[in-house]
């Protein structure tokens, strides 16, 4: 990780897919060291701006960003009939930085190795991808993040569908990175959760919602106006949100 | 040349006839390259297209037997490139991905070469061996060109593997950790066109696929690694086709249907064993 700190400012980001507007006009600042969660009704355009950031969709806008990146996708878009262990996955993140070729040094074989061994995954360095747990596998796809060394990590549902302990390793991995200064934006459907993990919240719903410190977006006012009437409002004032949680590719 | 610079003693029956030597040395050359990609092939669910591309070759080679300017190589040449090329843009709509564009590609240009065959250039065509190939159809040029792919394929593929392995496991991830996705898209149909003319002669346009998929089918039951899978894939390749060969010269038939049949008796066995063997273990009391 490079020693300057990462820092996001989007300003305008619009994008059009296959000519329909999938966000529009989304502005907000993250600062280094913050973990962002990002939330959002199906189809909000969660993905989209994760993948706008990457430069893997084109848009319109400004983006300023200090740093590499690491990234973290949705699962299921792993190739699970590819022969391959938890340590390939993870040394796999090496592969991009030599332009051609096959072999990987001794220091790329240590950094995966270490990683694997930061998501408690160490032991299962030898055993097929297809094997492991759907836990343990969002595990070896974080550690292949890490293993990027990017200063802004950008992850899609990691934490969707898996289970707690796995769910407690990732988010501890994510919160050291941001100790040491690096920015990362998670996606989610789990309201109660981002609130309790994140420093900031971006919502959206093709347009900006609200953005800023979580207490200024977790409020029932701004949250009716992204998720409507799926938003139910308890007395006590209780917010639980039924979404249907599912993917919006 | 390069026949009587490798093979300098005189080989055993089977391979002891000289268009022996030459269609040897270009079924194991070109065994490696069609197996090595098969590898990939396989891994991302293209064997439909890897069968696809040879069958497209057909009318290339048909118009290239009848234009004698032309000749069978540059015409199947041309004709696999035509393939790649229009199923590999057209596939991008997603209304007809998924195999539809390659089917209709297939059968389309099955039906051309019958039509060519048929109408334009006659009968004095030998449709066998450009179907199913011939041990005596290879020469010294397609040993040479053979030769020519297997080193153009395989320093490709070690060049690429990086970049070929992060877009065949993950395609999401590796666009975003700048793996170019799309070159990997183009360059590999593009090997896969070229290797299969190559072993065209020996092996004919219909049958040239299970060269590619066999190997690599049968070595994924096998092993749970990538670099195990190509190895393995590679040898499994070389076995299939110099023995094809050998039977193809010994029982008198096609080497396209020899090879092929000797790839799917190792792949049934395979998988007919590995299938018997977890059986065996799922039963209590009889698991040890």
């Amino acid at each position: 990780m490079s020693p300057r700190a990462a820092g996001l400012e989007v300003r305008g980001l619009s994008v059009r897919l296959g000519g329909r507007s999938v966000l529009e006009d989304v502005s907000f600042k993250a600062p280094a060291g913050a973990l962002v969660g990002v939330l959002g009704p199906n189809g909000a355009g969660k993905t989209t701006l994760l993948r706008a950031l990457l430069g893997v969709v084109p848009f319109s806008g400004e983006v300023d960003m200090t740093g590499e990146i690491a990234y973290v996708p949705q699962s299921g878009s792993v190739n699970s009939s590819f022969p391959i262990d938890a340590f390939g996955v993870v040394a796999m993140a090496r592969y991009p930085r030599r332009r051609w070729g096959w072999r990987l040094t001794s220091a790329d074989r240590a950094l995966a190795l270490a990683m694997l061994d930061e998501v408690g995954l160490a032991a299962e360095a030898r055993r097929p991808f297809d094997e492991l747990s759907g836990g343990q596998r969002q595990r070896v796809l974080v550690a292949r993040a890490l293993a990027q060394e990017g200063d802004v990590l950008l992850l899609d549902e990691p934490l969707a569908g898996i289970d707690l302990p796995s769910q407690e390793t990732i988010l501890d991995v994510i919160a050291a990175r941001c100790r040491r200064g690096a920015l990362a934006l998670m996606t989610t459907h789990d309201l109660a959760q981002a609130a309790r993990v994140c420093q900031r919240l971006v919502l959206l719903d093709r347009v900006l919602i609200a953005e800023g410190p979580n207490e200024e977006v977790m409020r029932t006012d701004v949250l009716r106006r992204a998720y409507g009437t799926s938003l139910l409002v308890i007395d006590d004032g209780a917010v639980i949100v039924n979404d249907g949680a599912h993917h919006d590719h | 040349m390069i026949t009587t610079l490798t093979i300098g003693f005189s080989l055993p029956t089977p391979f002891d006839a000289p268009y022996m030597e030459r269609a040897l040395l270009a079924g194991a050359l070109i065994a490696i390259p069609l197996a090595l990609l098969g590898a990939w092939v396989v891994i991302q669910g293209r064997a439909f297209f890897a069968h696809a591309v040879g069958v497209a070759t057909f009318p290339g080679v048909v118009v290239g037997l009848g234009i004698p300017a032309l000749g069978p190589f540059l015409g199947s040449l041309l004709a696999a490139a035509l393939f790649t090329a229009v199923v590999t843009g057209l596939e991008r709509d997603h209304r007809i991905s998924g195999g539809a564009v390659t089917g209709l590609a297939l059968s389309s240009a099955m039906a051309l070469g019958a039509v060519l065959l048929v109408s334009v250039f006659g009968t004095a065509t030998p449709v066998e061996a450009v179907l199913f190939g011939s041990l005596l159809a290879v020469s010294d040029a397609d040993v040479t060109r053979c030769l020519i792919i297997a080193a153009v394929t395989v320093a490709a593929l070690f060049f690429m593997h990086g970049r070929l392995a992060a877009v065949a496991f993950d395609v999401r991830w590796a666009a975003g950790a700048g793996a170019r996705p799309r070159v990997v898209a183009v360059a590999l149909p593009g090997l896969l066109a070229l290797a299969v003319v190559g072993a065209l002669p020996a092996v004919g346009s219909l049958l040239v696929s299970g060269l590619v998929v066999l190997p690599a089918a049968t070595a994924r039951l096998l092993v749970v690694r990538l670099p195990g899978l190509l190895a393995l894939s590679a040898a499994l390749g070389l076995a299939f086709s110099v023995g094809g060969l050998a039977a193809a010269r010994l029982m008198d038939i096609p080497p396209g249907a020899a090879i092929t049949t000797l790839g799917g008796i190792a792949f049934a066995t395979v998988a007919t064993g590995l299938a018997a063997d977890a059986a065996v273990r799922r039963r209590p009391g009889l698991a040890r």
